[in-house]
């Protein structure tokens, strides 16, 4: 079937992480002098302020930081309710959005924060993968 | 009354530019961004003074404020969006000008960026259509739709920090409901006003609706049609009239960040920093404030905020309404209009924030049309705390009455 949810508009400045996230790779920018990973992607690191960036390949590996269960929503999504939201702490550093996958959104209460998560893709069209993560087996 | 002198108060130590102007695309076969040409006029003019970004406590721009800060990783204590046409720049100078005069920062950045030749041909006034926020590129596929669908992950957290449950927050809908009990113009007031108004019990509010779970329909503010206005005048003029004076003893604002990706702490909100900024303004402190007008868009909100005002210890700011400090004849009256959980919410619901507060200082809460016997509070100090976006900026007041 068809991807029918919103597509993420393409960025100016996010071409490597597109490209990354086609061949099944979580792309992070990462800032040369103070080292650190950032997220979402910047002009300039926001922690040191300097404008040396590079994208590196990320482990796609993270944890749960915080969770919500969506019961209204609207267009493809609206379908899928009720669902989980996230956001993730990347072993990384840093933190990324996502609808969590692996879990039963009618059972909030066994959802952990800290639990362990995965990410995978899941293409929308011929140029645009989108990330989402996975509560793994462990 | 001669205006007070802001001659000399201020100076413009530097200024830059992007790195490549003019028809960029065409130069560099790549279209610039408005952001992008922002941050190389930032970086250039940090570069040409010396001055580190991380030195910069206020920030003045033409719309562009919140989403400059939070990617240069700022927690402005001064934050100005003005955008009135192209004079808008002077315009921030002005304002930067009197905030330094104030004493509120010491370094204010001006700051524009306008793709108006790489992204031609989208209508008036410079180029724009077409250009996204990293921000909002890296959120929108995830299915959160409008207030509720984020703030429910503050709660969630909450919740996993201090032990807390939905149960808990659910007591700041039932006391701000008896709030609106005594205010004829609260939508919720009773049966009168709507079929879903009068009293509500916890129960009531974890039987709801689920919208986003752990929030209920009762743990979420209203939507409602409603305006407001204040006045403010200078002292002399403010004594000479027949209404009371109600002082602004304090003020502060801050952000925590504009996209709730950016969200450090899911248990905080910048209204720490902006509090504390009022509370030394006013040269008075948590425990000097006698009611509290707190932004309740939702019932963690105001939970929250709370504990950031000082009102409550950290984890426990539910307790002021489950314990009835925060209720009607409480020790510490809390949104006594009625909130933006059961008296009006249209959108923007500060204005409504001051109304309330300018009535209750001013001794005018009661007058059978705004409030009913029991409203007016005898408090002389209140805290005012505005919060905006997804518990992303904030504004606090430090309100004191006359008869203090």
């Amino acid at each position: 079937m068809a991807y029918n949810k919103p597509v993420p508009p393409r960025g100016q400045h996010t071409k490597p992480f597109w490209d990354g996230a086609k061949e099944g790779k979580l792309m992070l920018p990462r800032c040369r002098d103070c080292n650190r990973v950032h997220w979402y992607p910047r002009l300039i690191c926001p922690f040191c302020h300097s404008t040396d960036l590079e994208w590196i390949e990320g482990s796609g590996r993270g944890r749960i930081h915080t969770f919500a269960v969506q019961h209204r929503a609207f267009g493809g999504w609206a379908e899928e309710v009720p669902y989980v939201t996230a956001f993730i702490d990347l072993d990384e550093g840093d933190r990324m959005m996502t609808v969590l996958r692996g879990v039963d959104a009618a059972k909030p209460e066994e959802i952990k924060i800290g639990t362990r998560v995965q990410v995978e893709f899941e293409q929308a069209n011929d140029d645009t993968f989108i990330p989402f993560w996975r509560v793994g087996e462990e | 009354m001669a205006a007070p002198n802001l001659s000399n108060a201020a100076a413009i130590v530097g200024a830059a530019e992007a790195d490549v102007i003019g028809y960029r695309e065409d130069l560099t076969g790549d279209k610039a961004t408005s952001l992008q040409l922002h941050i190389e006029a930032i970086k250039n003019v940090s570069a040409q003074t010396g001055i580190p970004i991380s030195d910069i406590d206020g920030i003045f721009s033409a719309g562009w404020s919140g989403e400059l800060a939070e990617h240069l990783g700022l927690k402005p204590r001064y934050l100005d969006t003005t955008s009135v046409g192209g004079c808008s720049f002077q315009i921030h100078v002005h304002h930067a000008l009197a905030a330094i005069h104030a004493g509120i920062i010491d370094i204010a950045l001006v700051s524009h960026g306008e793709a108006g030749w790489s992204y031609r041909g989208g209508g008036g006034g410079g180029g724009g259509r077409g250009q996204v926020s990293p921000g909002a590129e890296m959120t929108a596929a995830y299915g959160a739709f409008g207030a509720p669908s984020q703030y429910a992950h503050a709660m969630v957290r909450h919740c996993h920090r201090f032990g807390t449950s939905a149960e808990d927050f659910a007591h700041i809908a039932v006391v701000t409901r008896q709030w609106a009990q005594l205010n004829p113009r609260a939508v919720m007031c009773g049966k009168k006003q709507s079929p879903f108004g009068g009293p509500i019990t916890v129960q009531d509010v974890l039987d709801a609706r689920l919208i986003a779970w752990p929030l209920t329909l009762y743990h979420c503010c209203l939507v409602t049609d409603h305006g407001g206005a204040v006045l403010v005048a200078r002292p002399e003029i403010a004594r000479s009239l027949r209404t009371n004076p109600v002082w602004v003893s304090g003020a502060g604002e801050s952000m925590g960040h504009q996209n709730m990706l950016e969200m450090e702490d899911f248990t905080a909100t910048s209204a720490s920093r902006s509090a504390a900024t009022a509370y030394k303004m006013a040269g008075l402190g948590p425990d000097d404030m006698e009611m509290a007008m707190i932004y309740d868009s939702f019932t963690i909100t105001a939970g929250i905020t709370a504990e950031m005002l000082g009102l409550a210890p950290r984890g426990q700011g539910y307790t002021l309404w489950k314990n009835g400090d925060a209720a009607p004849g409480g020790r510490l009256p809390i949104n006594t209009n009625g909130g933006g959980l059961s008296f009006n919410h249209s959108g923007m619901y500060g204005m409504q924030l001051l109304v309330e507060a300018y009535r209750q200082l001013s001794r005018s809460a009661e007058d059978g049309v705004n409030g009913v016997e029991g409203k007016q509070t005898s408090a002389t100090a209140c805290v005012v705390n505005g919060t905006g976006g997804t518990l992303s900026t904030t504004g606090t007041l430090v309100l004191t009455s006359d008869d203090r």
